[in-house]
Order: C-alpha cells, then structure tokens, then sequence
C-alpha cells in the first residue's frame, strides 16, 4: 500500500516535472528575448543606422512602406516634397498671421500643427503622436468648437439686435451663401470630371459660407472629416480677408443714396430682455430644430452667464482663459490635418474656390435683402449693414461701419450692423443643424 | 437611376433657407412679444439720487470704525 502511494507521488512528481521545466525554458526565453533587443554593434553600422533615421533621408529617399497618419499607404510625392512644399505654405500661413495680420490667433496655431504634421518619421499627427491625441481629444468628436461657441457666446451682446430686431432677417439672407455654394459644389461633382464631392462633403465644404470658423470645424468634423484641415484653413483664411472680399460687392450693389442712408438711434434695452433672450432662442431652437442646440445651446449658455450678472468668474473664464486654451488646442488639432497626404490634393483647391463662392454669394445676399426690406414701408435700413449677415463677428460690422463711413463721415453703422452680424451667428447655427439633420 | 445630386442640392437649399428664415421670424416676434411683456410689467426702474446718500452713509461708517478703532488701540496701551 504504501508502495502505491510512493508510485502515485514519484508519479505526479514525474509529471509535473516536465511541465515545469518548460515553464523555465518559457521565461528564459522571454529575458534572452529582452537581451536581444540591444547587441552589440559596430559604430559605422550605428552611424548608417542614424543615417537612415534623418529627416534628411527621410525627404530624399522615402521610405516604401510608412503609411498616413490615417493609415493608408502614401505616394512618394506625398511622402517627400508635398511635405517640404507643405512646410513653404505654413509658412506662408505664418507671414500672413504675422505681417498681414490675418486671424493670427488661429492661422499660428494652426499653421505650427501643420509644420509639426509635416515632420518625416516622428509621426505627430499619428494616433499615438500628441497632435493625433488633440485630434482626436477634440475635434473628432466636435468637442473643441462647442467650447470656442461657449466663449463667443459670453463675448456677444444681443443688444443692437435686440432694440431692431427686424435686422435678423439680414443675418438670415447671408446663409444663402452656405446653400449657394452646395449647389455649386454639387454641379461641378455632378457635370465636371475635376471634382467628385459627395453630398456630405458639399455640404460641409458650403459651410465655410456661413463665415463662422467653429461652425464649419463643426459640421466638417461630422460630415467630412477627410477634408477638416481644407476647410477650416479657407474659412479663417476668408474671414480674415473679410475687409478685401466684401466692400467690392457691397459698392457693386448699392447706390451712393442709397450708401448715405442713416439710421435711426438704437433704443435701450433693459437687463431683463439680454437675460431672457437667450433662453427664447434656445426654446425656440428646441422646438423646431433640436439638432442645431448642441451649437446654440452651447452659445446661449455663455450668453446667459454672462447677462446673468451674478456669474462673472465664469463668464471671464469662458470669454479669456477657457476659449484661449481651446483655440490653442483647436488650432494645433487643425493643423495635425494639414498633413501633405490630406492637403495637397485637388480637392483643396475646389474647397477654396468654392468657399470664396459661398462667401461673396453670402454678402452679396445679404446687402440685396436690405434693399428689398426698404421697399417695404417702415423706417429704412442702409443696405451696407446687410453683408454683416455672414457671421464673421466683429469684422464683418466693421467693414460695414467703415464703408459707410466712406461716403458720410458722421454716418455710424457699427451698431447697427452687430445686429445682423449676431443674427448670423445664430442663422448659420440653424443651417448647421439643417444639414445635420438631413445627414442623420 | 443614380440620383441627381444638382436636384438634391436645390432640395437642400429649399429646407436650409426655408428653416432658416422661419426661424429667425419666430425669433422677430418672439422678441418683439418678450420685449413689450417686460416693459409693460418689469419697467427698468428710473435711476434714483439714492446712491450718493448712501456711499455717504457708509462713509461715515467707516469713520466710525477707524475711530473705534484707534480708541481701543490707544485704550489697550
């Protein structure tokens, strides 16, 4: 019996024995595996194998096998000097932030994103690079324009719009530039070889119409994230150019009398009709289209706060440091598109000429809505101040004061133009969430 | 048939401005309605001549405070 029991322990002991050992063979295999990462070299060899590492190399003699940041195989060209050519138009981007004056708090930003996505081997757009990590922190998921939205909202005053509100029908007219240009965009995919937009793709391209730079990042991140980089660099790019694109078409359109024409003196607005006005919209946004309130909503939270009067730590914060932080993010995020891959393609040149379409088509909308307006009986309105329909806050005001000011010294519109100019905002808003919600 | 993206463009444009203008005229009479409501019921009060009268008032407070305490300090030497 014990004799037995002995044979079943050497046994098992037998068994197991085997079994063990392989578990050392296992682990001895994983640290000489550890080892074999690093042997010993010959210094020319690691002198060769840092050559091959540089950029140098890298742009001279890409290599076969790297792909996009996105994953899909490149061409050489894209690989090589599309982004040396990449890296020349960034720094276009920055002389016109710089020297010109252009929206320099996006086009740095996004213009620096660019040269670092540019960069041969260090892959910082990729997914694991820390510009894929912002992207995808959030622009792919449309976070960092619901943010920029916040703060824009807390810097607007409703006040100009509030005491004419018929001036909102201005800010409406100009949104025929987004709808304009999708037409445009979809007959030159339709009967021309050059393009091929899909419908989602027009749609987001025609957004740059609405002048509103998170607008478009917005719809362009849901719709047609492929050509985000394109589109967010022709809308900021636009709507610096705003003070050369519009008073061509708006002296185009206008006679001098017409030019001259003043307007009455706004009335005060209480308090309590900033306070309320924001939540009537977002009611009303509620109501008829509940896919534009991530936008609206958004806008009108930082409007509140900030006519609430009782809240300015926070509304300081979203009008300074929290839009500050974002632009940076959102800018580099843009920027991360701005890839040779993503950008040096045809397509981009279509987005820009389409989004400068959208834009003039917008003004130019916007300034024979007023001059239909005045055909109505009532008191008259100068039709200079209907291209600040396309949003573009506050420059598209400006540009509306200044013509003006052109022709009547004493004639001040700015006021009156910041009317249609926040309407448009909210105008651009809603075609947003029109065209989401076809999309759904 | 393939579809004719011109025909759903000018679809597009259709619903978008329509949406878009209705929208704002909700909003026009919307704030019209909203900014006769508060001046009938909530008029913004006038300005009253109240205030100097009262900066004075805590003025004199302060004085009374500094004095006090100029007192206590000069008491508990």
């Amino acid at each position: 019996m014990r004799f037995f029991i002995l044979k079943i322990l050497a046994f098992t002991v037998l068994a197991f024995a085997p079994l063990s050992a392989s578990n050392h063979v296992e682990s001895e295999n994983l640290s000489t595996h550890k080892e074999e990462n690093y042997h010993s070299q010959s210094l020319t060899h690691m002198v060769k194998g840092f050559i091959a590492s540089t950029g140098i190399v890298a742009i001279l003699s890409p290599d076969p096998d790297e792909l996009s940041s996105t994953g899909k195989p490149m061409s050489d060209f894209h690989k090589s000097w599309g982004r040396v050519l990449m890296i020349l138009i960034v720094f276009l981007l920055f002389y016109l932030g710089i020297k010109k004056g252009f929206e320099p708090l996006l086009l740095l930003p996004i213009g620096f994103g660019g040269l670092l996505a540019n960069i041969p081997v260090a892959d910082i757009a990729g997914p694991h690079g820390f510009l894929g990590v912002i992207y995808s922190m959030g622009l792919a998921n449309e976070m960092f324009p619901i943010i920029i939205f916040m703060g824009v909202g807390a810097m607007t005053d409703f006040g100009p719009l509030l005491s004419n509100p018929k001036t909102a029908l201005l800010g409406g007219a100009a949104q025929f530039g987004i709808f304009g240009s999708l037409i445009g965009a979809v007959a030159l995919s339709q009967y021309t070889d050059l393009f091929s937009f899909t419908l989602q793709q027009s749609s987001a391209i025609s957004i740059i119409g609405g002048a509103d730079g998170p607008t478009s990042i917005f719809i362009a991140s849901a719709l047609a994230p492929e050509l985000l980089g394109a589109i967010a660099v022709a809308s900021y790019s636009y709507m610096a150019m705003v003070p050369i694109i519009q008073p061509p078409i708006m002296k185009a359109l206008t006679t001098e009398a017409e030019r001259k024409i003043k307007m009455t003196t706004l009335r005060h607005v209480s308090k309590l009709e900033k306070l309320i006005f924001p939540l009537m919209v977002l009611v009303l946004a509620i109501l008829i289209l509940p896919d534009s309130t991530p936008l609206i909503g958004a806008f009108m939270f930082g409007n509140f706060l900030k006519e609430s009067g009782v809240v300015d730590r926070l509304s300081d914060t979203m009008q300074n440091a929290l839009i500050n932080i974002t632009t940076i993010f959102l800018g580099l995020g843009v920027g991360s598109k701005l890839a040779a891959d993503q950008f040096l393609v045809a397509d981009t040149l279509g987005i820009l000429v389409l989004g400068i379409v959208a834009f003039s088509a917008g003004t130019a909308a916007g300034v024979l809505m007023a001059k239909l307006m005045n055909m109505f009986p009532g008191t008259k309105v100068n039709p200079l101040i209907g291209s600040a329909g396309v949003s573009a806050v506050p420059m598209a005001a400006r540009v509306s004061n200044k013509v003006g000011m052109e022709y009547d010294r004493t004639n001040m519109l700015l006021m009156h133009a910041m009317g249609p100019n926040v309407a448009g905002v909210i105008g651009s808003a809603v075609a947003a969430g029109v065209l989401l919600s076809i999309f759904k | 048939m393939e579809t004719n993206l011109v025909v759903e463009g000018f679809k597009f444009m259709a619903l978008g401005m329509g949406t878009v203008f209705a929208f704002l005229v909700l909003m026009i009479f919307a704030m019209n309605i909203m900014s006769k409501v508060v001046h009938k019921f909530f008029p913004e009060p006038v300005a009253t001549p109240s205030a100097p009268a009262q900066s004075g008032n805590s003025k004199a407070k302060v004085v009374a405070a500094i004095t006090a305490a100029i007192k206590f300090h000069r008491e508990s030497k």
